[in-house]
């Protein structure tokens, strides 16, 4: 029964295919920009990516490896039977190789020696905590649920004043500057995770979590929880926007403040929602 | 070989299973009714009409309702004069009957098989998607996750809104209901929909929100209406003037709120300590404090104290609360428990910067000039405070939260002035 090998290799094949294809297509590769899927956008998410990758070509080159002597063994080795129905060839007992035992030991051991020793230096920039940038926080952030929200300082440049900026769901920062946010939760276990910058960190209720990134292109991205937090968890997004200069980010925080400042209907400028019936 | 033919098999029927299970849409379809008004059926007191002996005029106002407003959700009718974008065309995505809707448009939401793209999702589709687990189908706050919450979501079909610029009791206007489902509502489950949905799909939202809640308000009018009949005369009852004079009543309603906003004739006042010490004195000297407490903790006189809230609430089957109400409360002490809508409820911890209607100022001058619909915070504009009373008011409970010594600190009884005089002294 030859046929078995085939249908073996096949699988293999098509794993193997799966991520070769992977590499071309936007929606399945890593969440990247839109304009070019191979470019990575932030320097934590170019460290990331090197380890994934480290890991990706050692763990697929080891399943080639595995895949191709496990299909020629059934290749060459099919199960053969005379008129009778009886095996044709008397089966081996073995008590095994130590020497290939050591082999198979000894190497994914010293693999994974060595990718948690290389990964240590990115983790460390990532999580210790005394690896943040030495800036002014951008912003609060608590999770809850089912929403972000935030807490940018106001014109003080203080957090947890009577002019700070307060909105939901909404993260603005600038290109290639470090940013620094606290993050809280108000309820339960959530993840703070901007996928684009391969950011991830959870929420834990009680502590104050400082979370710092960058990301070297303007534009849009998205923020998503990624720790199932009850049943509207799908729904806890947020937008991201990366301004290309300071005085970008500081004109939309100013815009948010003169309207968090209201006092009058008046004050909006070209809205056609108040006064008239303009429906029907 | 046996072994093979039967791997065989189990391996086929797991793929049907599988199939099977992820193609039926059995889920999807069903038939879906809108749930009547409770008073159709039973007695709620002597402030509602009822139709619980009348089989009859139930028939007919069912009769009404289909008439008026299409026999189920999924095919919605919109009455003649009904204040919609459009005339309701934003409610659903397939409109049978041409592109100029006419009078009476049926609005076919099933699209069929074959009919043209849809140009967008229409109101009903994305209520369907994003509101009714919390809503419920017919707007009745009654979706399946609304029993885990608290508060619990707004039931539509009264009309009666929260947080609203209109004058109090009337119904909201579209940028209320615009802002609430854009931002949410802060300290509640009502989720802010601004990451989720774009702002041409939240207006047709708000539009199935305010079909919803009109056509809820319709139902009550004419059961009101039947009521007044006696069983017997069922025939004279509801002609179809009657029934079209009612609508138009409600969508009079709601299409004068459209332009009745309230706006501050001045701006607000600066936020000086001035002007914060009055606001601090005109809490402690009106009813503020009554509800809202001496500390604005949300703990005053006026409502139940929190243990017996929460052995009213938390303390046993929730279908037992009136029971509970009424054995914890004493029929004299007229202390406040709950809402209108009849869920419990408590009056703002102040001390928190959390407001469910908004931070804005013109949001908070709102609250306190007008109240907050069916949630028995009361109006207070144009009396007892005018727009400068209202400021300083506002100033005050926008610099409470960052400064609590502002009511530890006050002196007991205050006269009115001394306070600000101490101020212009420091
Ligand atoms: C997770 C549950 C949930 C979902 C989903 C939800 N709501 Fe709500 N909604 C609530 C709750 C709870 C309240 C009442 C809060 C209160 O009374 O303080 C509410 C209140 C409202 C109100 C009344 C505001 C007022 O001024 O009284 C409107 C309008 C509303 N929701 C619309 C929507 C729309 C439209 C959607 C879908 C796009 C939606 N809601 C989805 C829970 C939900
Ligand atoms: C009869 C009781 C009562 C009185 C009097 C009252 N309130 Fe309230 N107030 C409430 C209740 C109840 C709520 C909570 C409503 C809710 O959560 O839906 C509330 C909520 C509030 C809020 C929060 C609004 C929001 O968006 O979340 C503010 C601010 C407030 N009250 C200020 C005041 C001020 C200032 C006064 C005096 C001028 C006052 N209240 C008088 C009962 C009262
Ligand atoms: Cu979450």
């Amino acid at each position: 029964m030859r046929k078995w090998s085939i249908l073996f290799a096949m699988a293999a094949i098509s794993t193997v295919g799966c991520f070769v294809y992977s590499y071309f297509d936007p929606d399945w590769w890593l969440p990247n920009t839109a304009r070019d899927m191979h470019r990575v956008v932030s320097t934590f998410g170019r460290e990331i990516d090197n380890l994934f990758l480290i890991i990706l070509f050692v763990t697929g080159g080891v399943f080639i490896i595995t895949q191709v002597v496990l299909v020629a063994a059934m290749y060459r080795f099919p199960d053969r039977r005379d008129e009778q129905g009886r095996p044709v060839r008397k089966a081996v007992y073995s008590h095994g190789s130590q020497l290939l035992e050591l082999i198979w030991t000894v190497i994914p051991a010293g693999i994974l020696v060595f990718i948690a020793l290389y990964q240590m230096g990115t983790w460390a920039s990532i999580k210790y905590r005394g690896s943040a940038p030495r800036v002014p926080p951008l912003a609060e952030i608590t999770a809850r649920q089912f929403q972000w929200v935030m807490r940018y300082p106001g014109p003080d440049r203080k957090l947890n004043t009577a002019d700070d900026l307060v909105v939901i769901d909404d993260l603005h920062f600038v290109k290639k500057q470090s940013v620094l946010i606290y993050l809280k939760s108000a309820d339960v276990l959530h993840s703070f995770y901007l996928p684009q910058l391969r950011i991830k960190q959870d929420a834990v209720p009680g502590l104050t979590i400082p979370v710092w990134f960058d990301c070297d292109e303007a534009g849009e991205y998205e923020l998503v929880c990624a720790e199932l937090c009850g049943w509207g968890h799908y729904k806890m997004r947020g937008n991201v926007t990366v301004h290309e200069t300071e005085k970008d980010l500081r004109r939309w925080i100013d815009e948010k403040l003169a309207e968090q400042g209201r006092s009058q209907l008046a004050m909006i400028p070209g809205s056609g929602s108040e006064g008239g019936d303009r429906d029907d | 070989m046996i072994w093979r033919s039967r791997l065989g098999w189990m391996l086929g029927c797991s793929f049907l299973a599988v199939a099977a299970s992820g193609c039926s849409d059995a889920f999807n379809a069903g038939d879906l009714v809108y749930i009547e008004a409770p008073a159709m059926t039973q007695d709620l007191g002597p402030t509602q009409g009822n139709l619980k002996d009348k089989p009859r005029l139930r028939e007919k106002v069912r009769a009404a309702m289909k008439e008026l407003y299409g026999p189920d959700p999924q095919t919605i009718r919109v009455p003649k004069g009904m204040p919609l974008s459009n005339g309701g065309a934003l409610l659903a995505s397939h409109i049978e009957g041409g592109k100029d809707p006419g009078p009476h448009p049926i609005l076919q939401v099933s699209a069929t098989p074959g009919s043209a793209p849809a140009p967008q999702a229409g109101g009903y589709a994305i209520y369907r998607r994003n509101c009714l687990h919390c809503h419920g189908v017919s707007g009745a706050g009654d979706g399946p996750t609304a029993p885990f919450m608290y508060p619990t979501p707004r039931d539509f079909r009264p009309g009666k809104f929260k947080f609203t610029s209109t004058p109090s009791g009337r119904p909201p206007h579209r940028d209320d209901l615009r802002r609430t489902i854009t931002y949410g509502l802060d300290g509640t489950s009502m989720p802010a929909f601004e990451p989720l949905l774009t702002p041409a799909e939240i207006e047709e939202v708000v539009d199935y929100v305010m079909f919803l809640s009109m056509r809820g308000q319709t139902e009550l009018a004419l059961i009101d209406e039947a009521a007044t009949f006696e069983e017997g005369d069922a025939g004279e009852a509801l002609d179809e003037e009657t029934v079209q004079s009612l609508a138009d009543s409600v969508f009079k309603m709601w299409r004068k709120s459209q332009s009745a906003r309230l706006n501050p004739k001045v701006a607000r006042t600066e936020p000086t300590r001035a002007s914060i010490l009055r606001g601090r004195d005109l809490f402690l000297a009106s009813d503020c404090k009554d509800c809202h407490g001496r500390l604005a903790a949300g703990d005053g006189d006026s409502f139940i104290d929190q243990e017996t809230f929460n052995k009213i609430v938390f303390g046993g089957n929730p279908s037992e609360r009136a029971r509970r109400a009424e054995e914890l409360i004493s029929r004299d002490s007229k202390k406040l428990w709950k809402d209108d809508w009849g869920n419990p409820l408590r009056p703002a911890n102040l001390n928190k910067p959390m407001y469910k209607g908004g931070r804005r100022p013109i949001d908070l001058y709102w609250r306190i000039a007008k109240g907050i619909n069916g949630a028995q915070m009361p109006g207070h504009y144009p009396s007892p405070f005018d727009d400068e009373k209202t400021w300083d008011i506002v100033n005050f409970v926008l610099a409470l939260p960052y400064e609590p010594t502002l009511l530890t600190d006050a002196p007991q009884n205050a006269p009115a002035g001394t306070a600000v005089a101490d101020a212009r002294g420091r």
